[in-house]
């Protein structure tokens, strides 16, 4: 290829290879994919498109890009009309119906009530709940806040954590919630009595701890019973009842998402690939993507588009990688 | 008529059967008497019905007859005699009346049939008439047709509009009562009125031509009076120059190098002519000049008549003699070659002083067969350079003007015709003789208004003086602002060199008080062996590492740790950023495919380095992103989290302050530096 020379291409260029996507959500129609980076962008990308037949290179590009946040988009959720994104402190809401159209603006933006004032939190995890429908919001201030999607007012702050949160899981029945932070801990909430039920220091159990990475936990997914999580310390399959680890995941490299999908649990992290595991404990495949570090992980499940149901993985690049068949990466969508 | 020779038969018949309404006949006789016997009437009178039952009787007659006959005849006998013959008689008399029955069946339809053909004529004639009628009605139609198609040629005029017509004619042609009624005459006087604007317009048209020609000939009487004036003005110029040399203005001394100008190529004059101009107009610190042997250049351009057989002559012994002298092959096409990349006797030398009074000296070199032009350069500084080893390109006449304007490199011949000319005497690239001939940059030809266009190759490019002018003053800017950057970066690296980054004092702000880090080695490194480093594959796979740039490696240095970083430095530098690629070797290798954080402090200094410029010229870039560079690796040992499990204290106790160690899913340590607060926080 020529080599690049004008300013302006070598800036974008730079861009572009320092770019890191953190989060992504599907549209409530699973044609569409949001993925947010460090720039604070969001690219909306057209899965109905990319997959077809007749798609060509520009398929891959995404259909619209805009500036949604002055930081990085740590996390993205997708109602059933809106597109929730959050990163630096604030959480805005966007109109998918709207999203596609040049100059989009969001629909509100809210920030939980702070107690630092020297420097605003970030928000690493957003999480729906739908049976009160609410969004709880955790990261940088340690704290849990819920927040009501009809009225937009803060209804709780749950605190309990020593250090920021990554990430947040929910149990449907209770309903509970469980987060997981930079303290090492995974804790357990329940929404009604507004408590910390269930405390489980993953770091403090030695079959699973690691303490050349650290202590911190980056990645919940929770199955009624079952959690898995993973980050400093490995991957671990424990029963909530019990609090016991029973299944310990070989893998030596920090893993960043988890995820339950169908009878495996499939994982991500540093390192380039998509790891998948049996409930047992072995490690079934793994599949490359092009990233050299992979930080979410999304399946389309919706309903209404079953020709998009795909897997796709992000993380440190400008690349998001689509996998049509969980085997094989089928190729990458691109800023 | 087989009417009439039976009708003429008959009488005799009818006479000797004795039958009634007989007369004598008379042919000749008309109707007149109207006594005489005809059949004809007589069919008219009979019934056809009955006729056929006397037929049917007289058959059945004659049958009976018959049967006595043979009757009388098988008993035989005498007496039968009489009774046969009586019957024989009544049989005659019955087969005459079938005759008279046949006769009249046959005159029935002899009528029957007349009537026929006559009905049958008459309906013919009728038809007859009807298709002359319509044939007729047809072609009265036509001609109809025709009448109202009819368009004279009065309806091809464009007449003007009836307001105008009746605005601008005079009443005598325009005849508003008349007209307006009737349209014949409207159009008739419309028709008048046209006939007379022509008619005018005519005569203007005379006029005019008798005009113009007055007046070239005034211009021709002018002129020759132009050019007596010349020899006159020259007697005058010469007068002059005394008092021009009394009051220091060297009108002459111009006018002698605008002289030497006239023998310059045609590109070259153009550079020659928008330099002196741009020079004067704006920039007092550009001086042009002319060099070279102006014989030789007058030598090349002998009238036809005298060099022609002089030429042919000399050309055809010298030929002799050195096909003679020298029979190789390889020779004659180097000296195939030598004639091909021939420059013009004439040069024109370009200097552009700086602030700093370093000149950048300038020679412009026309190669004829190739119509092109080409460049060396100089760079003369006001004291004495001493060139630090890692300087060496900087500002090596080879690539101190390489890449002034984007991917403009110099190396190759921008005219596609030259391809042709090469592929004759074996030439592949340009690339092989610049240092000999200068380079034939793109923004070279342009101040020489030579332009070629890719899409459709011209037979001949002509110079052209506004595509020299258009470019001349950017290019002049571009130059200086080249120089000086390079200058600086000179300096600068003889300083990097000796392990020290050299921070201006108006930059301090962008970093804390205390860097500890320390720059232990600054060196270049080849192209080749940048693309080999296992760190730097995704620049390369980015197109962002061409053979163009040049490569340095810099080693900082901790304590234990040793961070690795190779240099992209584009000749765009500063407008286009240096790239920095890391590699830090501490417990471990890290890289930015196995460390986030390696990766943020390579985007510190690779995304954020506007924040690096510096006060314009941004001549501070590189050496801010060095000492960013320490700064940051001081922030991630000091951060790097303590290991439990092992023992001792921290190699790298965290002195800078901090509000948060961690933020984010990715555990960014925090490497954005607030100023004049001093602490570190995260982007």
């Amino acid at each position: 290829s020529t080599p690049l020379q004008s300013p302006t291409e070598v800036f974008q260029a730079l861009q572009r290879l320092h770019m890191t996507i953190f989060s992504q959500s599907v549209s409530p129609c699973g044609k569409f994919l949001a993925a947010g980076n460090n720039y604070g962008q969001i690219a909306i990308f057209s899965l109905s498109a990319a997959l077809s037949s007749e798609a060509k290179e520009e398929s891959k590009k995404p259909v619209v890009t805009f500036q949604a946040h002055d930081g990085p988009v740590y996390s993205m959720v997708s109602t059933d009309r809106h597109l929730l994104s959050a990163g630096d402190g604030e959480v805005k809401a966007w109109l998918w119906a709207e999203i596609l159209k040049k100059g989009c603006k969001e629909l509100w933006r809210r920030q939980p009530p702070y107690r630092t004032s020297l420097e605003v939190p970030e928000i690493n995890a957003l999480l729906l709940v739908p049976k009160e429908n609410s969004l709880i919001l955790a990261g940088g201030d340690c704290q849990l806040h819920t927040m009501d999607l009809e009225t937009g007012t803060f209804t709780r702050a749950l605190r309990g954590h020593t250090d920021y949160i990554h990430c947040l899981a929910l149990r449907e029945r209770s309903p509970e919630v469980l987060s997981g932070g930079e303290d090492g801990a995974v804790r357990l909430w329940d929404l009604r009595t507004v408590r910390e039920v269930q405390t489980i220091e993953v770091y403090k159990h030695e079959e699973c701890s690691r303490p050349h990475n650290g202590r911190w936990i980056g990645c919940l997914a929770t199955d009624s019973d079952w959690m898995v999580c993973g980050g400093g310390p490995a991957l671990t399959l424990w029963h909530l009842r019990s609090s016991t680890p029973t299944t310990i995941f070989p893998m030596r490299a920090p893993q960043k998402h988890v995820t339950f999908y169908q009878d495996l649990i499939l994982s991500a992290g540093q390192g380039r690939c998509v790891n998948h595991w049996q409930l047992s404990g072995e490690l079934k495949a793994q599949v490359p993507g092009s990233s050299p570090g992979l930080l979410s992980l999304s399946l389309n499940q919706q309903p209404a588009a079953p020709e998009c149901k795909v897997l796709t993985v992000a993380g440190s690049s400008c690349r998001v990688d689509v996998f049509t068949n969980l085997g094989y990466r089928a190729f990458s969508l691109s800023f | 008529m087989s009417s009439e020779s039976s009708k003429k038969r008959k009488p005799k018949v009818i006479r000797s059967d004795g039958a009634p309404a007989e007369g004598k006949r008379n042919r000749s006789d008309t109707e007149q008497e109207g006594k005489y016997y005809s059949e004809e009437a007589e069919v008219d009178l009979r019934d056809p019905g009955r006729d056929y039952e006397l037929y049917k009787y007289t058959c059945q007659e004659l049958q009976r007859l018959m049967a006595e006959i043979q009757d009388l005849k098988s008993r035989g006998g005498k007496d039968m005699a009489i009774e046969i013959e009586e019957r024989r008689i009544q049989s005659c008399v019955h087969f005459m009346t079938l005759k008279k029955l046949n006769r009249l069946a046959h005159i029935r339809l002899k009528k029957g049939r007349d009537q026929t053909h006559e009905a049958k004529q008459k309906v013919d004639a009728y038809h007859l008439q009807l298709q002359n009628l319509l044939y007729e009605v047809m072609h009265l139609q036509k001609e109809i047709t025709k009448c109202l198609e009819f368009k004279s040629k009065h309806e091809e005029i464009d007449l003007v509009s009836l307001e105008e017509f009746y605005k601008e004619a005079p009443p005598d042609i325009s005849k508003a009562e008349v007209t307006m009624g009737d349209p014949h005459q409207q159009t008739l006087a419309r028709l008048d009125w046209e006939l007379e604007q022509r008619k005018r317009l005519a005569e203007k048209y005379r006029e005019c031509l008798s005009n113009k020609e007055k007046i070239l000939k005034e211009i021709e009487v002018k002129k020759e009076y132009l050019s007596s004036l010349q020899p006159r003005l020259n007697s005058i110029m010469q007068a002059s120059l005394p008092v021009q040399e009394y009051l220091f203005m060297p009108f002459d001394q111009a006018h002698k190098q605008y002289e030497t100008a006239r023998h310059l190529p045609p590109p070259l004059y153009v550079l020659f002519v928008q330099a002196t101009a741009y020079g004067q107009a704006c920039d007092k610190t550009l001086s042009v000049a002319i060099e070279g042997s102006v014989d030789e250049a007058k030598a090349l351009f002998k009238p036809p008549e005298d060099s022609q057989d002089d030429e042919s002559d000399s050309d055809a012994e010298e030929e002799q003699t050195t096909k003679r002298r020298r029979p190789t092959l390889g020779v004659q096409l180097d000296d195939k070659r030598k004639e091909m990349l021939k420059r013009h006797p004439l040069s024109v030398l370009l200097d552009l002083k700086c602030k700093d009074d370093s000149v950048l000296h300038l020679t412009f070199y026309y190669l004829m067969n190739l119509n092109i032009m080409t460049v060396k350069a100089k760079v003369t500084t006001a004291t004495e350079l001493i060139t630090p080893i890692s300087a060496g390109d900087l500002l090596s006449p080879d690539s101190v003007l390489s890449c002034l304007y984007p991917g403009d490199h110099g190396k190759k011949t921008p005219n596609p015709a030259n391809q042709y000319q090469f592929d004759k005497v074996g030439i592949l690239t340009l690339r092989d003789y610049v240092l000999d001939l200068g380079h034939p940059y793109l923004w070279v030809q342009k101040l020489g208004g030579l332009h070629f266009p890719k899409e459709q190759p011209q037979h001949t490019v002509i110079a052209d003086h506004s595509l020299s002018a258009s470019h001349m003053e950017t290019t002049m800017k571009l130059l200086k602002t080249r120089v000086q950057s390079r200058l600086a970066l000179h300096k600068q690296f003889a300083s990097l060199e000796h392990g020290i980054v050299p921070v201006t004092s108006d930059c301090q702000y962008l970093f804390p008080a205390k860097v500890v880090s320390r720059l232990v080695k600054w060196v270049t490194i080849a192209h080749e062996d940048y693309m080999d480093l296992h760190f730097t594959k995704d620049i390369v796979e980015a197109g962002l590492a061409g053979d163009t740039n040049l490569y340095y490696m810099a080693l900082v240095e901790r304590g234990t740790a040793k961070l690795q970083a190779a240099v992209v430095l584009n000749p765009g530098y500063s407008s286009i950023p240096p790239i920095f690629q890391l590699c830090l070797n501490w417990k471990g290798e890290k890289t930015n495919s196995n460390d986030d954080n390696i990766r943020a402090m390579e985007s510190e200094v690779n995304v954020c380095y506007k924040e690096l410029c510096g006060p314009r010229p941004s001549h501070q870039l590189l050496t801010n992103q060095l000492q960013r560079l320490c700064v940051l690796l001081d922030v991630y040992l000091e951060t790097e989290s303590h290991d439990d499990s092992v023992e001792g204290p921290k190699e790298f106790p965290q002195e800078k302050m901090c509000l948060r160690l961690f933020r984010g899913p990715s555990r960014m340590k925090p490497f954005k530096y607030n100023h004049p607060q001093g602490f570190f926080s995260h982007r």
